[in-house]
């Protein structure tokens, strides 16, 4: 097994010579350039590999004539890009759904966004866009303007056609339902208790933001991602400027990327802290919810107190961030850090002990390691199932590199273990920003960098609260970007929650759904 | 002739408006007490400490718009919960609030041998009018709310009705208002000569209440409002005030079975209103117990709460009438004597 990145990478030169080109520490550690259906062969063989191989995300770009496809690949190290054409006017290429069936989700994306055909993999009708939208019409292309396409007249809302099988009942979840804080659909089909299959539709609230970012400037665009999800926003902002930066190549300084650390572990432990207070509530546990509620107010005055509001700070921004911490700050976190560690053995008390947390929460939705990789999981989900995932040991990005923490993982598979992946990370992400205060360098906080960026591509990976968030940003040397890819954490593991519900009973559907900490701001762009 | 002592006693003390008041209160020291658990500060506008914030949401209902879904079943939608709520506050008229039962007037504790088993009944008909009330709605979540009330009280109302032969078998008598007095006067209290049965009676009162961990029907991530979905307006209030009294009678019958119900020391003055004093008392006790415990866990699941009615509630409970039983037989009566 290749434990190392270039020894993956000069397996995968070596066993297709000439046919691909390999082009080092672009888009990851390595880019391969693989037409003609080799992706899929270039796949195969990473996976054969490596077993940590998998499918980030799949780009799709219009590049004039061709059609650009970039399959994001992660492996037990850092990243690989393959990077494939195909002609606009037949934009057809192999499936991987078949040796990688967590593609399927960005397959179907990719389909319905570009209008790339994946042979072998029907996605029929829309996944992302309304049912108004015009059928070969692909708003992520070029010559497509938004303000011109003319929506279609409604189809006909169809009859929920019952399953052939008289046993099974269909039960549709969403868009509007009790259990769902956001609008999607799930159809979930049941027999008796059971749930044997669901089907999800999203876009409900898809908002087009990658098509946006290209007709506004690099700085506009720091402000327009933070808006694709309320809660992980600094995310979304550093894995953006991250990207851009790495275009530019720029030297962020120490003090600044102490800070962004900071920023996100705060953000991290707000938004864990969250989901632990809603899951509670998800399972009639109101007490539990107003109590980590309770602790997190402190944590968003933290916030406000490091970036001047408390939910969209905006701290980090192209070239460092845009406050400084002073004396007076610092003593204020460590204080709320302080007071929330002290909480935290009660809270680990309760999701331990409890006997009637754990009644519903241990063996739901229960996922086998091999189910994670395979479905490509990320975050807390895929460390509950011991798969040791983290961007932030895998690839450490800004100060993480340097600061000591422990990767949270357990071994259990259901609602229970991501939780506690929750719990421990909130301590964890206490002991980071103490650390991080505590060996904070001195020194500026932002490098000026040019407006317009220099022609170019890159990938930011980072660990957001809910899992990888990914960027891939392509400049074209204008102060606009030629196109912006965001791949969320919820839409990676919405796949997870498709297979884990499968077999358990109709009930444990909202808590299992819970756990996964999902965002449909996030999921839909 | 016209008993005027008796409409009274039915319409003002201890009847209906006295069980109106101490329901709100109730409600009040329940939300407060629950609010205070979760470090909040719960009702604290409407009177003193938020004390009139229940009547005050009562009223407001009352206000509101009735609409009626144009599917429901219009008349069983109308007056299933007015039959609920009339049944309820019957059922609670037998409970020997000042010293005998509300229907009674001159002399004796008032009741009738038997009376024990009616007021369960009443109480598991007006779980059944409240399952109407929800089927009626023709509503998917209000169905499956009304079905889980009906699947949850058919299951516990039989641990429910063993329990409570067990204070019976104690007292000898099927009489409610004997079964309290018995306690005071020639007994302890069951709740130190069967504490066995108090806790498997509280824990399946928590289940006919529906209160957490057995609030399933109520589970608003899965459902809702349960059946109270497509309930507005004063239709909406009774259904609440039902709610509200099945809570307070079920903590009556509590403090009647197992506490001695309003019966305890009289030290100056009328009996009847140390007799009300001490069972207003018990039964804030009892209150502040359940919702204790409704604050503390999380909620089971459909199949987890009846599992746990089938398999460990009902043995359980037969197991409780068994050792009541023996103990009556062999250690109680010997000693006394009888």
């Amino acid at each position: 097994m290749a434990s190392n990145n270039l020894e993956l990478i000069s397996l995968v030169e070596s066993k297709f010579g000439d046919k691909i080109q390999v082009q080092r520490n672009l888009l990851g550690a390595a880019t391969i350039t693989a037409h003609n259906g080799l992706h899929y062969d270039v796949m195969k063989a990473l996976l054969e590999a490596d077993e940590k191989t998998g499918v980030t995300s799949i780009t799709g770009l219009d590049l004039g004539a061709n059609l650009g496809v970039y399959y994001h690949i992660h492996t037990s190290k850092p990243f690989i890009t393959i990077k494939a054409e195909v002609p606009k006017v037949n934009p057809t290429i192999k499936t991987l759904i078949d040796i990688h069936p967590g593609a399927a989700f960005h397959e179907k994306e990719v389909a319905d966004l570009v209008g790339v055909v994946f042979e072998g993999h029907a996605t029929p009708g829309h996944f992302v866009l309304p049912e108004t939208w015009p059928e070969g019409v692909f708003p992520l292309r070029k010559d497509v303007k938004a303000t011109e396409v003319k929506p279609v007249p409604t189809p006909e809302r169809e009859a929920n056609v019952l399953p052939e099988n008289q046993r099974l009942v269909k039960i549709i979840i969403g868009p509007q339902h009790p259990a769902l804080l956001e609008p999607e659909k799930f159809s979930v089909t049941v027999e008796g208790e059971t749930v044997t299959k669901v089907d999800p539709r999203i876009g409900y609230v898809h908002r087009g933001i990658e098509k946006s970012a290209e007709s506004r400037t690099y700085l506009q665009d720091v402000y327009l991602v933070e808006r694709v999800c309320g809660i992980c926003n600094p995310c979304h902002a550093y894995g953006f400027v991250g990207a851009v930066e790495k275009i530019l190549k720029a030297d962020i300084p120490e003090r600044a990327q102490y800070l962004r650390v900071i920023a996100l572990e705060l953000n991290r432990i707000h938004s864990h802290l969250l989901t632990l207070g809603h899951a509670g509530l998800e399972i009639g546990y109101e007490t539990i919810f107003q109590y980590f509620w309770r602790d997190r107010e402190p944590i968003m005055d933290l916030i406000e107190l490091t970036s001047g509001n408390r939910v969209y700070g905006s701290l980090i921004t192209i070239g460092g961030v845009r406050r400084d911490l002073n004396s007076i700050d610092i003593p204020k976190i460590k204080e709320g850090m302080k007071n929330l560690r002290n909480q935290l053995p009660f809270y680990n008390k309760i999701y331990r002990e409890e006997p009637t947390l754990r009644l519903r929460m241990s063996e739901v939705g229960v996922m086998s390691r091999e189910d994670a990789i395979k479905l490509s999981v990320v975050g807390p989900v895929a460390r509950g199932s011991n798969y040791d995932t983290d961007i932030r040991k895998d690839i450490p990005y800004e100060a993480y590199g340097e600061i000591p923490f422990k990767e949270i993982v357990y071994s259990t598979g259901d609602v229970w273990a991501r939780m506690n992946v929750r719990l421990d990370e909130v301590e964890e992400s206490i002991n980071i920003i103490d650390y991080a205060l505590d060996h904070l360098p001195s020194g500026p906080i932002k490098v000026d960098l040019p407006r317009a960026v220099i022609a170019g591509e890159a990938v930011c990976s980072l660990e957001a609260p809910r899992g990888e968030l990914f960027y891939y940003v392509r400049s074209n040397g204008t102060d606009m970007p030629e196109r912006v890819k965001i791949r969320t954490p919820t839409f990676a593991n919405i796949p997870s929650f498709l297979k884990s519900a499968i077999g358990e009973s109709i009930a444990d559907v909202p808590s299992n759904f819970v756990s996964l900490d999902p965002c449909f701001s996030c999921t839909d762009r | 002739m016209i008993d005027f002592e008796l409409i009274f006693r039915i319409l003002v003390f201890p009847g209906f408006t006295f069980l109106f008041l101490l329901t709100l209160f109730c409600d009040w020291m329940e939300r407060k007490i629950e609010a205070r658990i979760q470090n909040r500060v719960g009702p604290m506008v409407a009177g003193p400490g938020g004390i009139l914030q229940p009547l005050a949401d009562f009223i407001k209902l009352l206000t509101k718009e009735d609409i009626e879904p144009r599917d429901a079943k219009k008349i069983i939608f109308k007056f299933a919960p007015l039959a609920a709520f009339a049944i309820m506050v019957f059922a609670a008229c037998f409970i020997p609030i000042d010293g005998k039962s509300v229907l009674t007037t001159g002399a004796g504790i008032g009741g009738f041998n038997g009376d024990l088993i009616v007021i369960l009944t009443f109480a598991t008909i007006a779980n059944f009018l409240l399952f109407l009330s929800g089927w009626a709605s023709n509503n998917p979540y209000g169905s499956i709310g009304s079905a889980r009330v009906l699947t949850q009280f058919l299951g516990y109302d039989i641990p429910l009705f063993l329990v409570a032969l067990a204070p019976a078998f104690l007292a000898g008598s099927l009489q409610i208002a004997t079964i309290a007095q018995i306690q005071v006067t020639t007994l302890l209290p069951f709740a130190i000569l069967a504490p066995w049965a108090l806790v498997l009676f509280v824990i399946t009162m928590q289940a006919e209440l529906e209160k957490d961990p057995f609030d399933v029907p109520h589970s608003e991530s899965e459902l809702v409002g349960g059946l109270e979905t497509e309930y507005t307006g004063a239709k909406l209030a009774f259904l609440h005030l039902t709610r509200d009294i099945q809570v307070v009678f079920g903590s009556a019958l509590v403090v009647t079975l197992f506490l001695g119900g309003p019966y305890g020391p009289v030290f100056f003055g009328p009996a009847w209103i140390w007799y009300t004093i001490w069972f207003v008392l018990k039964l804030l006790v009892v209150v502040a117990v359940t919702e204790y415990i409704s604050t503390v866990f999380a909620r089971l699941r459909i199949d987890q709460v009846l599992s746990g009615n089938w398999r460990i509630l009902l043995p359980a409970s037969i197991l409780s009438l068994i050792l009541t039983v023996a103990l009556v037989t062999w250690v109680y009566n010997p000693l006394r004597g009888a």
